[in-house]
């Protein structure tokens, strides 16, 4: 794979190793169309679960005693709500008692009146059990919705912003095209590391939304080193093709995107373990989405923006041929 | 660049090592009983309800009802007084004019884990009651309680309204005061009461709820249903009074739009998990870097000390120019990306360095070159995260928020004041770690590096990754 074109008439010095990445462009974007193909059957498989915080919705933990009917809670609770009530339960993490969480989505959301009522009932009803409330969530369905749109507006707010700056750091090797493509490797890694959230069976909730926002910074941050390495090559080698520019940018930062990936999915992974094996399960839907989108990452800076904009410059290239 | 000498290496480790000791255990003194935190430690971080447990309450007008600016800060002042009557001292208190929101987060207080949160919030959006009665007197209860028990001689409805404004005193100065509009009914009533009482010692209390917010003395007899308050207000202080008056005429009641309580034993165990975890990471990154990078690598791992030290500074409060943001998680992921990123400008002149010297220039000109070559790629990549932060910052900050301010009413225009606070955190939190960045893992980073390299028993090329000459 390894070659550095002595044969045809070349622009970039013999002693500079460069492999070919441009001329893997299948198998690149062949990629990336499986990672996006996996997260559309995953979705369709196992369905995307959208947490309250988006969709709007109750959910209830009480923490109690001994033994409840759960059929008994059930019946009392879709009385007071009148929605049907989907009931769980599970051991406490501090100490011997048991939970049960009590999940339903209503039109207008439960308020503190109505959601006090239900405690109070609860505890009437089963004095012996020590119900205490642990955990509550409410959020009306139209909350939910807005901050849905506008977690999804600053996504798309800042990428414009994005695509704009690298358009003009970069205008020098052509930075509009520049900066889609770059756009264009990050949404594959959000894909990723919401392919490996749904796999998973983790649920969208405000640890996506931080998932999503690292991955952004991160996955730009390493496009722009590789440009950055193109930029400077084509002020070193102003006769280089812009294939070869990219192969040697690529080739030059690809130690680099190696290494710091190491040690961002090496924190990654250890955060990970270190949470899996304390119990506190709750910030695995950050870390292990986080670990997908981070591999991702350094595939799709290395691979897929670069050998998409070769791609796209190439494609304009034969268009202004065939007008000439 | 001025000459750097070899004492600059000294004077930079010691300044990140002051900066980094301080920030983390701060300084505070003990005199008598009180302890006066001079700098905030690692200690003071007010951790997010994420972490630590808490409420989390956004409220607004019954469905329907839309409630006037007025309206809506008489209403945020009744949660005010009512946090405070509570007990509820460390909370964070917003008001949203656009979408009439009042949000509201308070963290359990220490020790308070049977706290009875929804009867609170039950509490907090209630109507309040309003009462003007003749005296301040009231009775205490065995538990602390208070009740007025003072002639009632208003109640909220009778009042049409409040205002604060100024007017010139007997001396001619302006002062600050509070103006009352009463209805028909009320004049009447006031005007018996106050006929009774001008020119007594007893005077007209003022109560939300069970809580005495002003008791003025009656100078005159007032009989036209218009009054003014004097006493020794500032704008703040008579704006406050109004806002409470106003309250109690307030046609609506508070509903909660979203209610989140979290417990505090879910919180502590995963902050504990996530500090283990970082210390594990941190030895992970510097014993990777000293292996990959050596000197390099070395300087990089102190840079990082005082990236991190840096961030935690800002988010304690450590500078004085700007106050301290709560911790949450994912203001901790923004910590790890912006530790990330440190790492990774180490890493990008790490490498320059290698290959500047394998190119066979002299150590000084190399570390130059490399350090100049890598600043493009470092700043371009900073850059765009800056971007996202401010974006982040400025669509999901509080209402009053300097960011919130401008982006509110550009961009967000059609949304409200958003509940979600943990997303702010990421903003800022990655913000300020890529300025720490740029001071700590670029500018001292070189300074180090290049002081270093001076000594003689760090000339060996080998240490910087090249081949011994």
């Amino acid at each position: 794979m390894s070659k550095n074109n002595k044969k045809t008439a070349s622009a970039v010095p013999a002693n500079i190793k460069v492999y070919d990445f441009c001329s893997k462009k299948k198998i690149i974007l062949a990629i990336a169309v499986c990672v996006i193909l996996a997260f559309i059957v995953g979705a369709v498989v196992r369905g995307v679960n959208l947490a309250i915080e988006f969709e709007g919705g109750t959910m209830l933990t009480y923490s109690y005693d001994g033994s409840l009917n759960t059929n008994e809670v059930q019946k009392e609770i879709e009385d007071i709500v009148n929605v049907p009530v989907t009931i769980r339960t599970g051991e406490s993490l501090d100490n011997s008692g048991s939970q049960i969480t009590v999940s339903f989505t209503s039109e207008e959301g439960l308020n503190a009146d109505r959601q006090h009522e239900l405690t109070v009932k609860l505890q009437e009803n089963h004095p012996e059990n020590d119900i205490v409330l642990f955990d509550s969530n409410d959020v009306s369905p139209a909350s939910g919705r807005e901050f849905l749109a506008k977690c999804l507006l600053a996504m798309v707010v800042a990428a414009v912003l994005i695509i704009i700056y690298i358009a003009i750091r970069f205008s020098k090797i052509g930075g509009w095209s520049a900066g889609i493509c770059s756009i264009f490797a990050l949404c594959h890694d959000l894909v990723a590391a919401l392919a490996a959230s749904v796999l998973f069976g983790f649920e969208f909730n405000a640890n996506i939304v931080a998932v999503i926002l690292t991955i952004l910074g991160y996955s730009i941050n390493n496009t722009i080193v590789i440009y950055d390495r193109i930029r400077e090559n084509r002020t070193l080698y102003p006769k280089a093709t812009l294939n070869e520019l990219i192969n040697m940018g690529c080739t030059q930062s690809l130690r680099r995107s190696v290494r710091t990936s190491i040690t961002t999915i090496g924190t990654m992974v250890i955060v990970s373990i270190v949470v899996f094996a304390s119990g506190y399960n709750s910030l695995l839907s950050f870390s292990v989405p986080l670990i997908f989108g981070l591999i991702s990452g350094t595939y799709s800076s290395l691979f897929v923006a670069p050998v998409t904009w070769s791609w796209w410059k190439g494609k304009e290239a034969k268009k202004s041929e065939k007008k000439d | 660049m001025k000459k750097i000498h070899k004492s600059t290496f000294f004077i930079v480790v010691a300044f990140i090592a002051l900066f980094a000791v301080s920030s983390i255990t701060g300084f505070d003194y003990i005199y008598g009983d009180n302890t006066t935190t001079v700098v905030k430690g690692v200690d003071d971080i007010r951790l997010g309800i994420d972490i630590q447990g808490g409420v989390d309450v956004t409220f607004a007008p019954e469905e329907g009802y839309d409630a006037t600016d007025e309206q809506l800060d008489a209403a945020t002042q009744v949660i005010k007084t009512r946090l405070g009557a509570l007990g509820i001292n460390d909370n964070e208190l917003y008001s949203d004019y656009k979408s009439d929101r009042i949000i509201v987060r308070f963290p359990w207080q220490a020790g308070e884990s049977e706290y009875d949160a929804e009867s609170a919030v039950k509490e907090l959006g209630e109507m309040a009651q309003l009462t003007f009665r003749k005296g301040s007197d009231y009775d205490t209860d065995d538990d602390g309680n208070i009740t007025p028990t003072g002639e009632i001689v208003l109640i909220g409805s009778d009042i049409a309204e409040a205002n604060y404004t100024q007017q010139p005193d007997s001396n001619g100065n302006y002062e600050w005061v509070v103006t009352l509009k009463l209805n028909s009914d009320g004049a009447k009533k006031f005007a018996e009461a106050t006929s009774e009482l001008a020119g007594t010692s007893t005077p007209i209390s003022i109560w939300m709820d069970n809580y005495m917010i002003s008791a003025p003395s009656v100078n005159n007899a007032i009989t036209d249903g218009s009054a003014v308050i004097t006493g020794n207000f500032t704008s703040e202080s008579s704006k406050k009074l109004a806002d409470q008056i106003n309250s109690g005429a307030l046609p609506f009641k508070m509903e909660t739009k979203s209610f989140k309580t979290i417990s505090s034993t879910m919180g502590e165990g995963s902050l504990d998990a996530i500090l283990l975890a970082a210390y594990i990471a941190f030895a992970f990154i510097a014993v990777y870097m000293i292996a990959l990078y050596k000197l390099p690598g070395f300087v990089a791992v102190i840079a990082l000390v005082g990236q991190i030290a840096g961030t935690l500074a800002a988010v304690t409060g450590w500078f004085g120019f700007m106050p301290g943001s709560t911790l949450t998680i994912p203001g901790i992921a923004g910590i790890i990306l912006s530790v990330g990123m440190g790492v990774d400008a180490n890493i990008i002149t790490g490498e320059r360095i290698k290959e500047e010297i394998k190119s066979g220039k002299s150590l000084d000109s190399a570390i130059r070159v490399a350090y100049k070559r890598a600043f493009s790629a470092i700043l371009d990549g900073n850059i765009t995260n800056v971007i996202i932060a401010i974006i982040l910052m400025g669509a999901f900050g509080v209402p009053s928020s300097f960011f919130s301010k401008i982006l509110n009413k550009t961009i967000f225009f059609m949304f409200g004041a958003t509940t979600e606070g943990v997303v702010y955190s990421f903003g800022f939190t990655l913000l300020v770690g890529v300025i720490c960045n740029f001071i700590f893992g670029v500018f001292a980073a070189r300074l180090m590096v290049t002081a270093l390299s001076k000594f003689k028993a760090f000339q060996n090329r080998k240490l910087y990754g090249g081949d011994a000459k």
